[in-house]
C-alpha cells in the first residue's frame, strides 16, 4: 500500500501518456482522475496509521550508489511530515485531475494533460518519500521538469514558452544551490540519507553553509524574494496547474525541504535568522505587488508568493512544524482561490482582467460563496483554516524576532492580505458589472465536474484547520508562543480591518491615494524583473557575447588554435618550399654546404 | 704536397665554377669534369704516396666515369636544347617549389 501511492500516479501517468490515443479524451480523463483518487484515498490511509497511530514506516528498496565512502540505496521514509504532504499532494491533485477533466473538456490535448499532471504528482510524491536527499533531488528536479512542461502546454503561445523557460532557468539557480548543499553534506558528514545524518550532526561552520545552500535551493524553489519572478509568469499554464503546481505543491517542496532539514538548521542560528529575513521579506513584498494587480490568476499568484514567505518565515522560528501546518491549510485554501479564479475565467470566456468582471455575483452564486470561504480562510478570519495557522505563525515571530523587523513585516502582511484577497472578490463580484454583453449572457456556473472540488476543498478550507491542529503536531510539540493578549488578537483585527477596508472604502482607494511612480512601482512588482534584465541579464548577455564570445572564443583560443596553427604552418611551408629554387647551382651550393657539416660531424669525430 | 694542393684548388676552382656559373650549361659540365679531374689526381698521387695500386685502378674506373658522364651530359644538354632553344643555367628553373 505504501508503493501503491507512489506507483499509481506513475501508472496513471504512463496509461494517459502512452495509451491516450486509445483512450480518448474522455477516457483519460477518467483513467487518471479515478487513479489519483484512489491515490488519494490510500494516502488517508497512511496519514492514519502514521499520524493518529504513530507508525513511522521506513522501506528499503534497493542498492543505488555504492562507493568505498558513500552509499546510497533507493528508500522510502514514510513519518509524520511525509504523512502531512502526502494528504497534501494526493489531495489536491486528485481535485485537480476531476477539475480538468471539465476545465479543459474542449482541449484536443487533454491526455497529455491529465498525463503530465499525474507525472507531477509521481515525482512530487518521490521528493517527500524519499529517504535521503539525493532521491529527493530526483523529485525536485522532476517536478520542475513537469513545471515546465504544464506552463507550456499550450506550446504554440510565445508568451507560455518564455515563461517556461523562465520558470526552468530561475530554478535552476536554486538547483544548483541544493546540489551545492548535497555535495557538502556527503563531505562533512559522509552520509545523504536521513536516518544517519541527523544523528550525526553537530555545530559546526559547515552547518551555517550548507543551510545557507539548501536555502538558496528553497529560495528558487518556493519562490522566495529574489528568485520569485518566475511564479507570476508562470500563470501562463493553464489554471488547474496554477492551482496544483504553483499553489499548493510544487512551490511548496522548498519550504518541505526546509522542514525536512530542520536538524541541521538548529544548529545553525545565523542561517535561521537568514531564512526568517528572507521570509518576511517575501511575505510583505508579494503582498504589496498582490495590493494592485489587475490580473485575477497574478493577484493569487503574489498571494501565494506572500504565504511561502510565511512557511518559510515560519521555519526560522525553530518551529518547522507550524510551517508544515501552514502548508497543509494553505494548500486546501489557495487550491481552492485559484480554481474559483478558474470557475470565473470559465464562465466569462477566458477573461482574466479583474477591471473587466464585476457584479458576477447574480450570475456565480455558488463560485462566489466559494471564493469567499478561500479569501476568508487566506485573511485568517477566525475559526476557518487560516486563521490556525497564520496566528500561531505570527505569534510565533512575537517570540522570537520582535526586535528585528520580521514580526512586524509579518503583521502588515497580515492586514494587506485581508485587503488584496477581498479588493479581489470585491472587484470581481460585488462592484458593478463592467463585463463585455456576450460573457453576460453566457454567464452560468460550470458543471459539477468542475465545483465538485471546489466544494470539497471549501470544507477542507474550513475545516482542515481544526482538524490537523493535533494530527501536525505530535502531542505535547505544538508551541505555545507566550504573548501579550494584544498582540494574539492583532492578526484577527488586522485582517478584518483590512476586509472591512474593502468594502467602505473601495479598493480604488489605492488607486487614487498612492502616488502614480509608486503605483507603477508596486504594479511592476518592484521592478524586479526590470532589474534583473537590465543589470543582470544584459550584463552577462554582453560580457557573453563580448569577452567570452568574441575576444576569448573567436579570439584567443581561435588564434592559439585551430586557424592560428594552421596559418603559421602554411606559411612556413610555404618559405621552406622556396628553397627549392630550381636553380642548380644552388642545389650545388647546399650539397657542398651538407657535405661540409656532415664530414665535420662524421669525420672528424 | 704540392700535387695536393694542386689537386684541391682545382678541385675548389670546379666546385665554384659549378655554384658561381649563372650563365652556361657546358661551363658547368666541364666544371663537372675539372672536379673529377682533381679528385683523379688525388688519387694518383695517394697511390704513389702510400704505394698501393688501389688509387691508380680508381683512377682509371673515374675516368672511365667521367667520360661515360660527359657523353650522357651532352646528349641530355642536346635534347633539352632541342626542346628549349636554349642552355642558359638560369632558364633551368621550371621546377620550383
Amino acid at each position: 500500500m505504501y508503493l501503491l501511492v507512489i506507483l499509481i500516479p506513475l501508472l496513471s501517468a504512463v496509461g494517459s501518456g502512452l495509451g491516450g490515443r486509445y483512450l480518448g479524451r474522455k477516457g483519460a480523463g477518467l483513467l487518471s482522475s479515478v487513479w489519483v483518487l484512489v491515490s488519494s484515498l490510500l494516502s488517508f490511509v497512511l496519514c492514519y496509521e502514521i499520524l493518529i497511530n504513530g507508525s513511522t514506516v521506513y522501506i528499503e528498496l534497493g542498492r543505488w550508489i555504492e562507493s568505498y565512502l558513500l552509499i546510497t540505496s533507493f528508500g522510502l521514509q514514510f513519518d509524520m511530515v511525509t504523512a502531512v504532504m502526502l494528504i497534501v499532494v494526493t489531495t489536491i491533485s486528485g481535485l485537480v485531475h476531476v477539475y480538468s477533466t471539465s476545465y479543459m473538456r474542449e482541449d484536443p490535448h487533454l491526455p497529455r494533460f491529465m498525463s503530465y499532471l499525474s507525472l507531477f504528482t509521481f515525482f512530487m510524491l518521490i521528493l517527500i518519500t524519499s529517504n535521503n536527499y539525493v532521491q529527493l533531488f530526483i523529485g525536485w528536479e522532476g517536478v520542475g521538469l513537469c513545471s515546465y512542461l504544464l506552463i507550456n502546454f499550450w506550446f504554440t503561445r510565445i508568451q507560455a514558452n518564455k515563461a517556461a523557460i523562465k520558470a526552468m532557468l530561475i530554478n535552476r539557480i536554486g538547483d544548483i544551490g541544493l546540489m551545492l548543499a548535497i555535495i557538502l553534506i556527503w563531505k562533512e558528514f559522509g552520509a545523504v540519507d536521513y536516518c544517519s545524518l541527523f544523528p550525526a550532526l553537530s555545530p559546526s561552520s559547515a552547518c551555517t553553509w550548507i543551510c545557507i545552500l539548501l536555502t538558496i535551493g528553497a529560495v528558487g524553489k518556493s519562490a522566495q524574494l529574489g528568485l520569485h519572478t518566475w511564479l507570476p509568469d508562470a500563470m501562463e499554464g493553464p489554471t488547474p496547474v496554477s492551482a496544483l503546481i504553483h499553489a499548493a505543491t510544487m512551490v511548496t517542496a522548498g519550504v518541505f525541504l526546509i522542514i525536512r532539514s530542520a536538524p541541521l538548521f538548529d544548529y545553525s542560528p545565523t542561517a535561521t535568522i537568514i531564512v526568517g529575513l528572507v521570509g518576511s521579506l517575501t511575505a510583505f513584498f508579494a503582498a504589496t505587488v498582490g495590493l494592485v494587480q489587475s490580473d485575477i490568476k497574478k493577484v493569487i499568484a503574489y498571494s501565494t508568493c506572500s504565504q511561502l514567505g510565511y512557511m518559510v518565515m515560519a521555519c526560522g522560528t525553530y518551529s518547522c512544524l507550524s510551517s508544515l501546518y501552514h502548508l497543509l491549510t494553505h494548500a486546501f485554501f489557495k487550491a481552492l482561490l485559484f480554481l474559483g479564479a478558474g470557475s470565473i475565467i470559465h464562465a466569462l470566456l477566458d477573461e482574466q482582467d479583474l477591471r473587466k468582471m464585476g457584479g458576477i455575483i447574480r450570475g456565480l452564486p455558488l463560485t462566489y460563496v466559494l471564493m469567499l470561504i478561500g479569501s476568508l480562510s487566506l485573511a485568517g478570519f477566525p475559526y476557518l483554516s487560516g486563521f490556525y495557522s497564520k496566528d500561531l505563525i505570527l505569534e510565533l515571530t512575537y517570540n522570537n524576532y520582535c526586535i528585528i523587523s520580521i514580526y512586524w513585516l509579518a503583521s502588515i502582511t497580515a492586514f494587506l492580505t485581508a485587503f488584496y484577497s477581498f479588493r479581489l472578490i470585491y472587484l470581481s463580484f460585488v462592484s458593478k458589472p463592467n463585463l463585455t454583453r456576450i460573457s453576460a449572457q453566457h454567464l452560468q456556473e460550470a458543471d459539477w465536474n468542475l465545483l465538485g472540488p471546489l466544494l470539497v476543498l471549501a470544507i477542507g478550507s474550513i475545516l482542515v484547520g481544526y482538524i490537523a491542529q493535533n494530527m501536525v503536531f505530535a502531542p505535547g510539540e505544538r508551541p505555545l508562543p507566550l504573548v501579550p493578549t494584544i498582540v494574539s488578537l492583532a492578526p484577527v483585527i488586522m485582517s478584518v480591518t483590512g476586509i472591512l477596508l474593502v468594502f467602505i472604502l473601495r479598493p480604488y482607494i489605492i488607486y487614487y491615494t498612492t502616488h502614480p511612480s509608486i503605483y507603477g512601482f508596486l504594479f511592476y512588482a518592484w521592478e524586479f524583473n526590470q532589474i534583473a534584465n537590465y543589470y543582470i541579464g544584459s550584463t552577462v548577455w554582453k560580457f557573453g557575447h563580448i569577452v567570452s564570445y568574441r575576444i576569448i572564443d573567436r579570439g584567443i583560443l581561435e588564434i592559439l588554435g585551430p586557424t592560428g596553427i594552421a596559418q603559421f604552418m602554411v606559411n612556413r611551408t610555404k618559405e621552406l618550399s622556396s628553397l627549392q629554387s630550381g636553380l642548380v647551382f644552388n642545389y650545388a651550393l647546399m650539397i657542398l654546404v651538407g657535405t661540409a657539416i656532415a664530414l665535420k660531424y662524421l669525420v672528424v669525430n | 704536397m704540392n700535387y695536393l694542393v694542386l689537386s684541391i684548388i682545382i678541385l675548389l676552382i670546379g666546385i665554384l665554377g659549378i655554384i658561381l656559373n649563372r650563365s652556361n650549361l657546358i661551363i658547368m659540365l666541364m666544371c663537372v669534369e675539372l672536379v673529377l679531374l682533381a679528385s683523379t689526381i688525388l688519387l694518383l698521387f695517394e697511390s704513389r704516396v702510400l704505394y698501393t695500386l688501389f688509387g691508380q685502378i680508381f683512377a682509371i674506373v673515374i675516368l672511365t666515369v667521367a667520360a661515360a658522364e660527359s657523353a650522357i651530359g651532352l646528349a641530355i644538354m642536346v635534347n633539352y636544347y632541342r626542346l628549349r632553344g636554349t642552355i642558359a643555367v638560369r632558364a633551368l628553373n621550371l621546377l620550383r617549389g
